[in-house]
């Protein structure tokens, strides 16, 4: 996992934080971490961010921070999980690792800072080394970076051109004070639809094939942000086509310049006070009951 | 004047013939008390039951443009309703695994099972606010519906929940990808809701356990709501949403 670009803030935590107590300095009070697991906070990610959605508001619930310039990126697989065979020497994980690099390439150029979940082979999690990294422990890293938008990055011999996928779950009007793991993505659906359609206009003018529908495809579930899973498919007939360095490039070229679009439009969704007083209503007393004797 | 060697091989020839005549009596009769006893234990009916042609639609994936599109079959499905989601199922995998289909699966059985139980779920588990008993018994069970707060409940009276259960032979060869994994789950859910409309959600299972992914990218731990998964369907709800 690494980060580049230039949003650096003042207030950010400078070295990597032990787990599961790294908190961005602008983190809600429970973050959405992997459950059973401590928080895999990203080593180099806990920045804040450098232009803030902090609009002024009267006192309630605070709002939910995004870094603008912040994006993630998440080349699926790794390690001993290979993914698809593409063709007879190309396998899944390599054309997504070599995918993300080149989009953070031209993210950074555009002043973008990238988080990347894994920027090897083998994603191992921070600050636990051999521990192999986990789809959680992707979204957590993901879910601490406060991102802008968060892509899931794919690539299958079926079909042709890019696949953008956003989460099955049903879209939910705010984001409650705790958070559900599973359905965590739920109050960001609309903002994942709007960057969905962003993104779908771009590859449209750039003549590139498209299919956009939604799926089930772990962890976007979990994750939030704008959040999409982009699938790689061939330009042609040929599988290997899909190594080619051009076609690449050039879905890169559009995936970064949609991003600079979306980075003025991204809005958090709100938090819901009704629900957070509830919340806290309802684990009062079973608390309470706990300590009983 | 017949010579002695020539008698000899005469009476041993004649010897062989007996002795094989013998043989094979008895070979033939050993063969028909066997057939005889797989006969009387055999309770195959003569005649294979037979159903209605009836007309069903099956919700058909193509991986071109990622679409599904409803299209009809005369098809004898049995009355039960698990044979016939599973029966629904099998029918459908076995169209793709034909040539030339647009969403090319391996051919060969891909349903083990299909278990349909009504909603809400109910069940039972101990009741953790007790202490075991002094004599080291089990805690007493409660009704699952009485302490879930958000049990799992149906859109419609008599509504049901399916449990397909894969064979880990079809997961194992099926293609790899987002695209053709999801459409694979929805084809399978689009079929069931338009032909078994008391279905409304739907749980996968590999060889009985649980799985995380079909292929390694479609998520298989989570339910999935039985709904019309066709593009059109698709368009509409997008519509709506906007």
């Amino acid at each position: 996992m690494t980060l580049m670009g230039r949003a650096q803030a003042p207030q950010a935590a400078s070295g990597p934080p032990a787990q599961g107590t790294s908190k961005p300095a602008t983190a809600p009070k429970r973050p959405v971490t992997a459950p059973g697991k401590p928080a895999a906070a990203p080593a180099k990610t806990a920045t804040a961010p450098a232009r803030h959605a902090t609009p002024s508001s009267p006192p309630g619930p605070a709002p939910i921070p995004i870094n603008r310039t912040v994006i993630v990126l998440d080349p699926a697989h790794g390690g001993v999980d290979s993914g698809s065979q593409i063709s007879d020497t190309t396998v899944e994980k390599n054309v997504t690792l070599a995918l993300a690099f080149r989009l953070r390439s031209l993210l950074t150029a555009r002043g973008f800072s990238v988080v990347m979940t894994r920027d090897e082979d083998a994603a191992a999690v921070p600050n636990a080394q051999g521990s192999a990294m986990t789809l959680d422990d992707r979204a957590g890293i993901a879910n601490h970076a406060h991102a802008a938008a968060c892509l899931v990055l794919h690539a299958t011999p079926s079909g042709n051109g890019v696949h953008l996928y956003r989460s099955e779950l049903e879209a939910s009007e705010g984001q409650a004070f705790v958070v559900p793991w599973l359905t965590a993505q739920s109050p960001w659906l609309a903002q994942s639809q709007r960057l969905e359609k962003q993104m779908a206009t771009a590859f449209s003018r750039a003549g590139l094939a498209l299919v956009t529908s939604r799926a089930s495809v772990r962890p976007i579930d979990s994750l939030t942000c704008p959040a999409l899973v982009v699938e790689l498919a061939p330009s042609g007939d040929d599988a290997d086509s899909i190594n080619d360095t051009d076609y690449q490039q050039r879905v890169a070229l559009t995936i970064a310049g949609a991003m600079l679009f979306w980075q003025n439009q991204v809005q958090p969704p709100a938090r819901l006070e009704a629900a957070t007083k509830e919340a806290v209503g309802q684990a009062a007393p079973s608390d309470a009951t706990r300590t009983q004797p | 004047m017949i010579q002695r060697h020539q008698r000899i091989v005469f009476w041993c020839l004649v010897v062989c013939i007996l002795g094989m005549g013998v043989l094979l009596a008895v070979g033939r009769q050993r063969g028909r008390q066997r057939i005889e006893a797989l006969a009387a234990g055999d309770e195959t009916p003569l005649d294979a039951p037979t159903a209605m042609a009836e007309t069903v639609t099956l919700d058909l994936a193509n991986d071109a443009d990622g679409s599904i599109a409803p299209a009809s079959r005369q098809i004898a499905l049995p009355q039960e309703p698990n044979a016939r989601a599973r029966a629904l199922i099998d029918h459908l995998i076995a169209e793709y695994a034909l040539p030339g289909s647009a969403h090319a699966l391996p051919p060969g059985a891909a349903v083990a099972e299909v278990f349909l139980l009504p909603l809400p779920l109910v069940g039972y588990t101990t009741d953790s606010s007790t202490a075991a008993t002094k004599d080291g018994g089990f805690r007493p069970t409660l009704p699952v519906g009485q302490t879930d707060p958000d049990p799992v409940q149906p859109k419609q009276p008599g509504g049901e929940l399916a449990v397909i259960d894969l064979h880990s032979t079809f997961v194992n060869q099926h293609p790899s990808g987002v695209e053709v994994e999801s459409l694979t789950l929805r084809s399978i859910l689009g079929t069931l809701h338009a032909n078994l409309p008391q279905i409304e959600q739907v749980r996968f299972l590999v060889d009985g356990q649980a799985r995380e992914t079909l292929a390694g990218h479609a998520d298989l731990l989570r339910t999935y709501p039985a709904a019309d998964t066709t593009s059109g369907a698709n368009a509409a709800n997008e519509g709506q949403s906007n």
